[in-house]
């Protein structure tokens, strides 16, 4: 849709120049055909500049749980879907497949795109 | 036409050389009564595309409304009673109000406000337990977060139809206009709960909660543990006591992980009061508003108590600071409305080692071993546990 817009937007703003620019040779017409060629530049021009707030709504980021095991010197860390009943520093009945320590849920979160400035 | 239109539109038509032919008067009066449209209606033009604006905007308002009513419905009849109860009692629930306290007599007013703000809070205790009699107490902490973001979206849906429709009635621009210029705000502020509520329904934690999870991480770091949290010094709020560099740390946060935030200024306030004369330090952890083009989850630290309640509890926090001349500081991660109230994002749970940082450079700095030290993790605790 967005890129649709967008080529109309273009199409009708070069016609709207090309309008402006070869009018009419009859000066009553050429009044009518500047208008005409400004109304269908602007249009094409917003059209061109517009955002294109699109309807559609995205889906959130979907929220991971981030558990890691307890023995400082074991790396092991899994990333898994939100479940419910989980919070940050809830001890995890499992055992690190690793080193058989205990593990813990570290992290709760939602990876957010960055916002363009 | 009569003589003097006629010479009306000769005379313009003399103003404009080179137009001639059948065509020129026609011309002229379309121009002309474009003109006469425009300064007689354009106002009104522009209030009807106003009013279309916000009519647009009202549209998604109620959507998000009706929505967040639902989820609060099917989230609370999970807990013991039928869905056609539950959905009588949201209603009557939801424009639930509390009167500010009278500020013509300043006197006292932040006790008549917490005292205010304590009813208000037993209220939603009462309705939450009678709506879900199955659930536990982290679980109605959260159903009560639930229902304020159903109450806060339906409250801004109520202002902006009320503002609208009171300006289409009575034809108000400067009303129209100021609702008009205040919707692109009101839509972020009502989508950033729209959002969060996903979180408040599933007990997921938010980025407000980054103080607690700070001042928890820090006190297991030296041994602080659930066993050795001292629970309820004031309203669902305790401590860990840990030593640090040989000085005692009191790590103070609210009880999680339901959906809390206590009154954690009361809090300092006990402590202090219990240690007379010990405390040398009062550090604040809390999340803060950052300012559009700021790094989200970028850390800043100050001077005063950081913390955004109403009023009581930052009071009592500066009180008690000045009254025994203790230092105090905060330390706050900054995250933006819909970071704050949303599922907590990870560039501000990557900043807790920074804090951690912070915080340990400023107990080595400015206090020496024997003091003790109130280390106060400010937030909603929803999804972090002990």
């Amino acid at each position: 849709m967005g890129l649709i817009s967008k080529l109309l937007g273009i199409i009708f703003a070069a016609s709207g120049i090309a309008i402006l620019f070869f009018g009419s040779s009859d000066p009553v017409w050429s009044i009518a055909y500047y208008i005409l060629g400004l109304i269908l530049m602007s249009v094409g021009l917003t059209l061109v500049t517009s955002r294109g707030e699109s309807k559609e709504r995205k889906p959130p980021p979907p929220t991971v749980t981030e558990i890691r095991c307890d023995n400082p010197e074991c790396t092991f860390k899994e990333i898994r879907d939100f479940q419910k009943a989980d919070y940050i520093l809830k001890p995890m009945e499992a055992q690190c497949p690793k080193c058989q320590s205990s593990m813990t849920i570290h992290g709760i979160y939602v990876v957010r795109e960055e916002e363009s400035e | 036409m009569v003589k003097g239109e006629l010479e009306f539109f000769e005379m313009i038509q003399m103003q404009l050389p080179g137009l001639e032919g059948d065509f020129t008067g026609l011309i002229n009066i379309v121009f002309l009564v474009f003109i006469i449209m425009m300064s007689l209606y354009g106002a009104r033009i522009q209030m009807w595309q106003w009013l279309k604006q916000i009519e647009a905007g009202l549209v998604e308002l109620e959507r998000m409304k009706k929505e967040s009513t639902q989820k609060a419905i099917d989230t609370f009849k999970k807990f013991g009673r039928p869905e056609d109860e539950v959905v009588k009692e949201l209603a009557r629930w939801l424009d639930y109000f509390t009167i500010m306290p009278v500020d013509l007599d300043p006197a006292g007013i932040l006790k008549r406000l917490d005292h205010l703000l304590d009813e208000r809070r037993d209220r939603f205790q009462e309705f939450v337990s009678e709506l879900a009699p199955e659930g536990i107490l982290s679980e109605h902490q959260s159903l009560e977060n639930t229902l304020e973001v159903t109450q806060v979206l339906d409250l801004v849906y109520r202002v902006v139809r009320h503002f609208y429709l009171i300006g289409k009635k009575t034809g108000s621009q400067i009303m129209i206009m100021q609702i008009h210029m205040q919707m692109p705000d009101i839509m972020r502020l009502a989508k950033a709960y729209f959002d969060a509520l996903d979180a408040f329904a599933e007990g997921k934690p938010i980025g407000d909660g980054i103080g607690p999870l700070v001042v928890t991480r820090f006190a297991r770091e030296y041994g602080g543990t659930p066993d050795s949290y001292v629970h309820e010094i004031s309203r669902e709020v305790g401590y860990y006591p840990i030593e640090v560099e040989g000085r005692i740390v009191y790590a103070l946060r609210a009880t999680g992980p339901g959906g809390t935030v206590g009154k954690p200024g009361f809090a300092v306030k006990k402590l202090v009061d219990d240690n007379k004369g010990k405390i040398a330090r009062i550090i604040t952890v809390d999340a803060a508003l950052k300012l559009e083009g700021e790094d989200m989850g970028r850390v800043s630290e100050g001077t005063g108590a950081a913390i955004g309640d109403p009023g009581p509890e930052k009071h009592a926090m500066e009180q008690t600071a000045t009254e025994n001349d203790i230092g105090i500081e905060a330390i706050v991660i900054k995250e933006d409305e819909a970071a704050a109230v949303g599922v907590l994002d990870k560039r501000i749970l990557d900043s807790v080692p920074e804090v951690i940082e912070r915080i340990k450079t400023s107990i080595l700095k400015r206090t020496k071993p024997g003091d003790k030290i109130i280390l106060a993790g400010i937030g909603n605790t929803i999804g972090i546990g002990l």
